[in-house]
């Protein structure tokens, strides 16, 4: 036999050989190959309607998603992931091993174990155990699909976003919902295709390029819808111009407009006058769709949202309502959750229960109320921080009062829901003092794939061409973990 | 004409554009002055290069490390010898013999374990693509060098039928390749909208219609060329040219990351405004920016110029490591390098060796090392710093160092500052002691004024000197073997005197050698870029292999060549450009090559390019009467709604807006910070600046049509430019919707638009005349009051005049929103 020939086949037994031992389901590689035959790529967006519905490469398990990002990374040893042994061992040096070589952002020396000071309760039929700081999440547990056992590579927070959200710690490149509205466009072309809600006033670490578009085209951007002044900026009349002087002000603009192209030819012009029209049409919806005063009192307090103001209640309200209206993408972040205990509210004591009750009360309605009207199925959920927290006590805090933990960046917990992700599912595991993954570790372009493939994408063949190269949100890395999803 | 989803657009052969022209039957490549026609055989650059790039040399490149198939180094695909290798009695490509070569073999197999690409890496090639292929190998597989690697020779031009159209030999290339397809140019523009397109193009800034009728009145017959040399001394000129390079520079007013703080580089972007300003020949230009410190009794300006590289970010998040950051910078600044002066793409490379052209890891650390030995190193500080002077500051300190002076001259002893602790130098008579209170106070006053800044490239000596190793997978703790300062092999060397070091100064110099085969290319392809919309290459910030063919090769050498040889005059081949017939075209497009050439690639009309994102804040205030002319200083803010954030770890990202016409700044001069940029200027696609930015997008969006119909910042350009319809034009409602419409359009205007637009002013005056209270808003917030002059031409009615100054300001908004303002004509 010619070599190359023999080379090629062994090579290929290899790879199934391989792909079914790392556990790749019969379903998932029937689609891989459906992909394949049916030359799937990336979708080629119009020109003139760039957010125009397209269809993913193969059947998805979610048609839109919804990013709850907790700014700074909550404490996963006080909520998620419970450490008996780091409790009993608490206050004794590190073992050495644990911290050889390694750098953190505040911490040198040695420092002390830090077992957790939260109450357990393991829930529902899953048994998942969570923490008393988000007693809200234990009702909804067998619903949620916890992973403990994700990793990344960063541990300052701008860069450590910036993975998650961009598959790069540099800036530059698109985020993953300017990604997934490129590939599937909008449903509703009179909101934006992708929104972003920020509530306790700080931006996301990352600033606007943790939901911007890189170097996709602009249009893929998250557009910020606020809670104060115009929910979308511009979306009002200027004083004194009624919704009514609007329409004939653009009815000039439509009939000049018409002249021009009726001129000259281009297309461009055509193209021109219906964005003005979806713009007009925004005028309408936005302020509509971001209107929670709409929703009965019993949602209201289920989330704990109150009209006119700003929380992550009211943005979690709002995710729903724009998934429901189609918004394709909703991404969610919640600054405050950086606890190194530099102050009470940063402390894993009183701190971290005064915090989750602002997150874990609407996350848990959110997924109910998303479920009641028949979009959880359809809708994936996701949770998580830009990094995880260390399993002893940060270096500039080790002699105050107030408990906090520094950035750890080798395991954390992240949980999903709904689209296509194993309900009650808890997913691989750390070491008995929360230092390494101990089973199924799961890195950030794993995730990403994942979170991909549920939307129905190759992660290796949702691809831009830029700078002679053909980019994707995981770089060169990232598997699909299948064992998660349905 | 719209490109704005070109890469959307294009399919995964980057080529098609080129397949699509070649449906026609007279496609020829242009290469080294002679015209050849496409014959039987495929050529290797326009046919096979682009087949193999995209479709094996992933895996059978440059990139040792990945390679696949083959013998023991693997199988390499982009070189004749790799190819035709000896594999053991057979060898992928035979020459002369395409049914013996293995390539061949695999591309066509139907057995998906042996089809070549594997299915997993993409489709089987197209029955096209395999043609070609198989022609080419049977016509004797000649590689050719990547063009842009090849040096740039002056072509000869080339004949054409229609000799009496070319102005100048830009119109010989452009008119051979039209004659070729059978194509005819469009007729000139009429005057009045070449006025428009010249001064939006060279300036940034419409051109009055008072001035455009001058030129059109002007019957001498370099009336074109007398107006390109007004605009090109234009004072507009050089913000309008420097707004390109700021996003190379990638030039802002912050340090980026979580908090992203001020930084203050103002002078950097000035030296940028200036440098256009007078013309600097490019490769001074080039070598003031990337070793204006290294030259020889450097000024204070060639030190300002080093800036360009300070722009990197910094990262002064609270745990951070500085060196982690400083090598991110230093990576930085070799890739923007790489990109603005030679389309080369080489941060893959950081990782690994380049996966499509030659360029390998170590040749990537080998340009970090000449970068590695500055004195920054990610401080908050931002050090080092260079004091420039700045007359406002100067002002504050003058009074206080006259007054000094003063008091030295009168009693000498006081040029002795007192001691620390004490309260006169010892054995000074204590009568003087009231006088030195008062020059201490002085000197205080003085060291309290703080200079302006700005921070610069300074080199490391002796001991201090960084040794660079390579960054295994581009982890900057992961090290590898020492690398020495080195520019890729693929490309001529540097020519270094005996002993001389290849630092800034020596690459700066060896990036504008003539030898260089892809500074002038570059830089001529991103003039073109400006002026027509697209680049004669495409894709402007990829040169290599996997960027796009050049539409007119011939004619980017050219102009290349002229470059180099006119001294590096950008202006002078702007002149060239801006004065042939190829750009005077109308960029009116029949049906007909619409259908044929919707990028306008032939350029059988005129471009019609949509303005960016500075240029139509400027258009708008330019029109409305509020644009100031003040150039330079410090980065201001005009109006932005409140967000009512804070940066993480950082200040609020709201401003106090500045007053006076601080408010009515050329864009270029809006505080650019990169975690929020100017909303108005991102949704126009204008980038954050966080990485070097060689080609904007240009999208078409709702949301960009409720910045132009909402924003305050367009409401007051709308007041101000209804302030001036009824001002400037006779009392009609037509004339003054004409005056408007001349002030945004510099065109007449056409009947019907008049009658369309008197007809909205009668609507919203009626609305107006039942409304006092929505009148004066529309009329006055935010410009503020209606001045008197303006009350007398309704006879003081201030009712009637408030009405009717809302009415015109809904028609501003509208004129201030058509299609044909945003685009260039």
């Amino acid at each position: 036999m010619n070599p190359l020939v023999e080379q090629k086949l062994i090579a290929t037994r290899r790879h199934l050989l391989g792909s079914m031992a790392g556990g790749i389901g019969a379903v998932a590689l029937a689609d891989l190959l459906a992909g394949d035959t049916a030359g799937a790529t990336t979708p080629v967006p119009s020109l003139a309607d760039p957010l125009a519905m397209r269809p993913p490469q193969f059947a998805p398990r979610a048609k839109r998603m919804i990013v709850i990002h907790l700014t700074g990374s909550p404490p996963n040893l006080d909520l998620y992931d419970h450490k008996p042994e780091l409790l009993r061992r608490d206050g004794e040096d590190c073992p050495a091993e644990t911290i050889a070589g390694k750098k953190f952002a505040f911490t040198s020396g040695t420092p002390k174990l830090l077992g957790t000071r939260r109450q357990w309760k393991r829930c529902g039929e899953s048994g998942m155990e969570l923490s008393d700081a988000i007693p809200h999440l234990h009702r909804v547990a067998d619903k949620l699909c916890l992973v403990r056992s994700v990793h990344t590579d960063q541990f300052n927070h701008a860069p450590a976003e910036l993975l998650v959200y961009t598959g790069s710690p540099r800036a530059g490149r698109p985020s993953l919902g300017s990604w997934v509205t490129y590939g599937l466009g909008s449903e509703n072309a009179n909101l934006p295709g992708f929104v972003v809600l920020i509530s306790s006033g700080v931006q996301p670490n990352g600033g606007t390029s943790s939901f911007g578009s890189g170097f996709l085209p602009s249009v893929y951007q998250g557009v910020q819808c606020r809670s104060k002044g115009d929910p979308v900026l511009f979306v009002s009349n200027p004083p004194g111009m009624d919704r009514q002087l609007r329409r004939k002000s653009l009815d000039a603009l439509n009939d000049l407009n018409q002249l021009q192209a009726q001129e000259l030819g281009n297309p461009e012009t055509v193209t021109r006058i219906a964005q003005y029209e979806l713009a007009y049409r925004m005028q309408a919806s936005v302020p509509e769709v971001m209107d929670i005063s709409r929703e009965s009192k019993q949602t209201l307090e289920a989330y704990g949202a109150t009209p006119g103001g700003s929380s992550l209640a009211n943005n979690c309200l709002l995710a729903r309502r724009l998934v429901e209206e189609g918004v394709r993408f909703v991404h969610l972040f919640d600054w405050g959750w950086d606890f190194h205990g530099t102050s009470p509210d940063t402390g894993i004591g009183d701190g971290l229960v005064q915090k989750g009750a602002t997150f874990d009360r609407p996350a848990a309605a959110l997924i109910e109320d998303l479920e009641q009207r028949g979009l959880l199925e359809d809708t994936l959920v996701l949770c998580t921080g830009e990094f995880g927290r260390t399993p002893f006590r940060e270096g500039r805090t080790s002699k105050s009062k107030i408990l906090g933990r520094d950035h750890y960046p080798d395991c954390y917990s992240v949980w999903m829901a709904g689209g296509g992700v194993k309900p009650g599912l808890i997913y691989g595991a750390t070491d008995e003092l929360g230092f390494k993954v101990a089973e199924n570790p799961v890195h950030i372009h794993d995730l990403q794939a994942t979170l991909l493939h549920l939307l129905g994408f190759d992660h290796t063949k949702l691809t831009y061409r830029f700078q002679g190269r053909d980019f994707r949100l995981t770089d060169v890395h990232g598997d699909v973990v299948h064992d998660l999803l349905t | 004409m719209v490109h704005s989803f070109a890469n959307l657009q294009r399919n995964k052969h980057c080529l098609r554009w080129w397949y699509l022209i070649a449906a026609s039957v007279s496609l020829c490549w242009i290469a080294h002055g002679q015209v050849v026609k496409a014959a039987d055989a495929p050529s290797f650059t326009r046919d096979i290069k682009g087949i193999l790039s995209n479709r094996c040399i992933r895996c059978h490149g440059p990139d040792a490390e990945d390679r696949h198939g083959g013998g023991e180094h693997g199988l390499r695909l982009d070189t004749f010898a790799g190819a035709t290798e000896d594999l053991g009695g057979y060898a992928a490509i035979v020459p002369g013999d395409a049914e013996a070569s293995e390539l061949v073999i695999r591309i066509t197999d139907t057995d998906a374990d042996l089809v070549m690409p594997p299915p997993e890496a993409g489709d089987p090639l197209s029955p096209h693509e395999v043609d070609l292929l198989r022609r080419w190998i049977t016509a004797g597989a000649e590689y050719e060098p990547h063009w842009a690697y090849v040096p740039i020779s002056r072509p000869n031009l080339p004949a054409v039928v229609q000799e009496d159209w070319p102005r100048n030999p830009i119109d010989q290339f452009i008119l051979a390749r039209l004659e070729d397809e059978g194509l005819q140019p469009s007729p000139e523009a009429d005057r009045v909208t070449l006025a428009r397109r010249l001064a939006l193009d060279l300036t940034g800034l419409p051109i009055s219609p008072e001035a455009a009728d001058a030129f059109v009145a002007d019957a001498a017959p370099n009336a074109v060329e007398r107006l390109v040399d007004r605009l090109l001394t234009h004072p507009g000129y050089g913000e309008h040219m420097a707004r390109g390079w700021l996003d190379l520079a990638r030039y802002a007013d912050s340090a980026g990351y979580a908090d992203d703080p001020p930084r203050t580089i103002w002078a950097y972007r000035d030296w940028v405004i200036r440098a256009f300003d007078t013309n600097m020949p490019f490769d001074a230009f080039t070598i003031k920016q990337l070793a204006g410190d290294l030259l020889s009794e450097a000024s204070l300006d060639d030190k300002i110029a080093t800036a360009f590289h300070r722009n990197t970010l910094t990262n002064n998040e609270g745990g951070t490591i500085d060196e982690e950051f400083r090598t991110v910078a230093v990576v930085d600044r070799v890739s923007t390098t790489l990109s603005t002066w030679m389309g080369t793409t080489m941060a893959c490379a950081q990782c690994h060796d380049h996966k499509y052209d030659p360029l390998t890891q170590k040749e990537f650390f080998g340009i970090y090392a000449i970068f590695n030995n500055t004195a920054d190193a990610d401080r908050r500080d931002e050090s080092p710093l260079l004091t420039v002077p700045w007359e406002p500051v100067e002002a504050k300190r003058r009074p206080l160092e006259k007054q000094l002076a003063e008091i030295i001259e009168a009693v000498p002893e006081m040029q002795r500052a007192t001691p620390k602790q004490q309260l006169q130098p010892a054995g000074e008579p204590p009568e003087l002691r009231p006088l030195r209170e008062h020059a201490d106070r002085l000197r205080k006053r003085l060291a309290g004024i703080k200079p302006v800044t700005v921070p610069v490239m300074s080199e490391l000596r002796g001991a201090k000197r960084r040794i660079t190793k390579l960054q295994y997978r581009g982890n900057w703790q992961d090290l590898g073997p020492v690398v020495e300062e080195t520019t890729p092999a693929v490309f001529p060397q540097p020519v270094l005197a005996d002993g001389q070091r290849l630092d800034r100064l020596a690459l700066a110099r060896w990036l504008v050698s003539p030898a260089n085969p892809l500074t002038a290319r570059v830089v001529v392809n991103r003039l073109w870029e400006r002026l027509f919309g697209i680049g004669i290459v495409s894709t402007s910030e990829e040169f290599g292999s996997q960027g796009e063919l050049p539409s007119h090769p011939a004619l980017l050498d050219w102009l290349a060549s002229e470059l180099i040889a006119n001294g590096w005059d950008i202006q002078a081949i702007q002149r060239l450009i801006v004065t042939s017939a190829t750009y005077r075209q109308s960029s009116k497009p029949t049906a007909d090559l619409l259908a044929r050439d919707p990028e306008n690639r032939l350029l059988a009309c005129g471009p019609r390019v949509r303005l960016s994102a500075e240029v139509i804040r400027d258009q708008a205030l330019a029109a409305a009467g509020l644009l100031s002319g003040k150039k330079g200083g410090p980065s201001v803010h005009p109006p932005q709604p409140d967000l009512g954030l804070k940066a993480a770890f950082g200040q609020g990202i709201d401003w106090k807006t500045s007053t006076g016409e601080d408010r009515y700044r050329r864009a270029i001069y809006t505080t650019w910070r990169r975690s929020n940029p100017y909303p108005a200027m991102a949704t126009f696609d204008a980038p954050n600046r966080e990485v070097c930015t060689i080609r904007r997008p240009r999208t078409n969006t709702p949301l960009q049509a409720l910045v132009t119909l909402n924003d305050p910042a367009f409401i007051e350009a709308a007041q101000g430019l209804a302030r001036r319809m009824v001002r400037e034009a006779g009392p009609t409602a037509s004339q003054r919707a004409g005056r408007g419409l001349r002030l945004v359009l510099t065109r007449h205007p056409r009947p019907e638009e008049l009658t369309r637009l008197v007809q909205l002013y009668e609507e919203s005056i009626a609305e107006f005349m039942a409304d006092a209270k929505a009148a004066k808003a529309m009329a006055t917030d935010p410009l503020g009051p209606l001045p008197d002059d303006l009350l007398n031409h309704y006879g003081g009615d201030v009712t009637q005049a408030t009405a009717a100054l809302a009415a015109w300001t809904v028609v501003g908004n509208v004129l201030l929103n058509l299609d044909e303002t945003f685009m260039c004509p």
